[in-house]
């Protein structure tokens, strides 16, 4: 078979929009501060953990960026990171939820504000897995050496439909609580090259594997159904828009009742990863998870740890706490975080893990940090990659 | 010919066959190839990104008139040089858009194809180019079958040797290298054409005396192309 080239992580770079929001500023931007809502606001937050997050809404609740501003402004600071243009750049793989618009397609938008030269676009939809299948179509091209520079960026604007005005008349139960007081904003973006940062370390792409079991499951997370089921001429884009808004269609919503089946799914895709040797829980260093509540933090932590008994918390990483539940931006912003203060060195692997509760998907990403190409000009590249091919 | 080895008292200006003098002009080509610096650090695995980039963009300016100096040959064999016109012909349009190729593991690796396509050429390639043109001038050029000797020679056997090196060292793919890994096969195809006219009895002693002189010069002016990278 033909030589492929590897891909490494060598620009990180992350944009929060607006001050930390704590959890007494939400009401303002956000609206609910009848009893009811207060009390279950409360409760939600108490289970979730989050402390602080960011809106891209003003203290009005009224917004003051679009979803394509955030990529944009992660994308920039990635490319700064590394030191590169926009121009540099041959490939642009965005990942989002939701988009500003309905058409066209998201990475369209953020290209056309980037800016840069000709590109490949590749818009990921879905929920929070989105980024790393965008991280995993891009680095694939850098493989085949078609593209030598690329970017990934997840990014989400989900404040503006957790707003009072969506909920108003509208029957919304935990479903729809549990992430109206959980989700917000945010983009994380990574810079991709077919080369080691010169001067710096880079964290070296091994694998990225993304399954769903969507055939075994149904759908837990859902905004433009009356239901759990899509049936013919009942999506929002068949009734009048009137009637899906009073059906509270637009309204994102979880069955929380589904989560626990979520984790223990999880589990098994990550247990699956070490009996196919994925994963070598004896060289593992750092577990990157993604997760919507600190709930969900401890069923993961304990069910890694019964594989890897040497897993403590410093070697878990997550900043669910301050940032927030970003969607598909969470991963990257992350890894943005735990690579800029310095968590990681020279030889050490990295796990992404980003569960998603859409309809059961999950993705993870192996990554190994190495030193700048400079430092060993000498040493093979290609060599300690092997573990590449069980990934395809 | 016979296999008695021991009486082939050669003279000592023109020694042996055609083959045999070619073979020695080749073997000189390549105790210089071991001296040309990026050679040498893509044989010692110090080889960089850069280098390969530079390479890539020395060797575009020069094989962009590849295919012209060898169309121009084939114009100048009159009717009695019919077999080498054929031949000429037929490599000139197997080569006219190899380039294409150089300048798509160019853009792979990160290269603008602006610049590569604004490059002027190295002071070797300016004289290989200047030399080929020049002798393709001349009428019933044969003397460039000794050019071709030297070219598609490097093309077959070391151009994929190179790239396969360049991946080891660099982590390329497949598709950032297959300028040099695809002149394996086409040159020696090549290479065996050039062998069935070289022994077909066409070539006299004169024209022998000539290709071995043109391989010579070549020879020297190829390696001259390596080691005058950028300048």
């Amino acid at each position: 078979m033909g030589t492929t080239a590897t891909a490494y992580l060598t620009g990180f770079g992350s944009y929060l929009p607006g001050d930390p929001v704590d959890n007494d500023g939400i009401a303002a931007r956000l609206g609910g501060d009848d009893p009811v809502t207060e009390r279950i606001r409360r409760r939600v937050l108490d289970a979730n953990g989050i402390r602080t997050r960011h809106y891209a809404l003003d203290e009005q609740g009224e917004p003051t960026e679009l979803n394509e501003e955030l990529a944009v402004k992660a994308l920039r600071a990635a490319l700064d990171d590394r030191g590169i243009r926009a121009e540099d750049l041959r490939m642009l793989a965005c990942a989002t939820t939701m988009g500003d618009v309905l058409v066209p397609g998201f990475a369209s938008m953020v290209h056309g504000r980037l800016g840069g030269g000709p590109m490949q676009l590749l818009s990921a939809s879905g929920v929070c897995a989105s980024s790393l299948a965008a991280l995993d179509a891009a680095a694939s091209k850098i493989r085949l050496g078609d593209h030598p520079r690329v970017a990934v960026v997840g990014s989400e604007l989900a404040s503006r439909s957790l707003r009072q005005r969506r909920f108003d008349g509208i029957r919304a139960g935990m479903d729809s609580h549990f992430l109206r007081w959980m989700l917000s904003d945010g983009a994380g973006a990574v810079v991709l090259e077919f080369q080691p940062h010169p001067t710096k370390p880079s964290l070296r792409l091994d694998w990225v594997r993304h399954v769903s079991l969507a055939h075994e499951h149904e759908v837990c997370m859902r905004a433009g159904m009356d239901g759990a089921e899509a049936v013919v001429g009942r999506t929002w884009q068949d009734v009048d828009l009137a009637d899906a808004e009073a059906a509270g269609m637009f309204v994102i919503r979880q069955d929380v009742s589904m989560l626990d089946e979520l984790a223990d799914a999880g589990l098994k895709q990550f247990e699956e990863l070490v009996d196919i040797g994925l994963v070598d829980v004896t060289h593992l260093d750092h577990v990157v998870c993604h997760y919507s509540t600190n709930v969900f933090r401890d069923l993961a932590f304990e069910g890694l740890r019964r594989r890897i008994p040497t897993l403590d918390t410093d070697r878990w990483y997550s900043n669910l706490e301050t940032r927030g539940n970003t969607g598909s931006a969470s991963i990257f912003i992350a890894l943005e975080e735990a690579w800029r203060t310095g968590r990681f060195a020279p030889g050490e692997t990295v796990l992404l893990a980003v569960p998603e509760s859409g309809r059961f998907s999950f993705a993870f990403a192996h990554l190994t940090v190495v030193a700048p190409s400079g430092q060993h000009a000498a040493e093979p590249h290609g060599a300690p990659s092997d573990q590449q091919g069980a990934s395809e | 010919m016979t296999v008695d080895t021991t009486t082939t008292e050669a003279p000592l200006e023109a020694a042996g066959t055609l083959a045999d003098r070619l073979a020695d002009v080749w073997i000189e080509l390549e105790e210089r190839l071991d001296r040309v610096p990026i050679l040498r650090r893509l044989a010692d695995g110090t080889v960089t990104i850069h280098d390969y980039e530079r390479l890539l963009f020395n060797l575009r300016q020069q094989v962009v008139d590849g295919s012209p100096w060898i169309s121009r040959a084939a114009s100048n064999f009159d009717i009695d040089h019919f077999t080498l016109r054929a031949a000429a012909i037929k490599h000139a349009e197997e080569e006219h858009r190899d380039y294409l190729m150089l300048e798509r593991d160019y853009v792979a690796i990160g290269g603008s194809l602006d610049e590569l396509r604004r490059g002027r050429k190295n002071l070797g390639s300016e004289a290989l180019s200047g030399y080929m043109f020049h002798y393709a001038d001349r009428p019933n050029p044969v003397g460039l079958l000794g050019a071709m000797f030297i070219i598609e020679g490097l093309g077959a056997k070391r151009a994929a040797g190179w790239a396969a090196r360049f991946q080891e060292v660099l982590g390329l793919a497949d598709n950032q290298v297959h300028f040099m890994q695809y002149h394996q096969e086409a040159d020696g195809a090549h290479t065996g054409d050039l062998e069935a006219i070289l022994t077909s009895g066409i070539i006299d002693d004169a024209a022998a005396d000539e290709i071995v002189r043109c391989a010579q010069v070549v020879a020297r002016l190829y390696a001259l192309q390596l080691e005058e990278l950028d300048r």
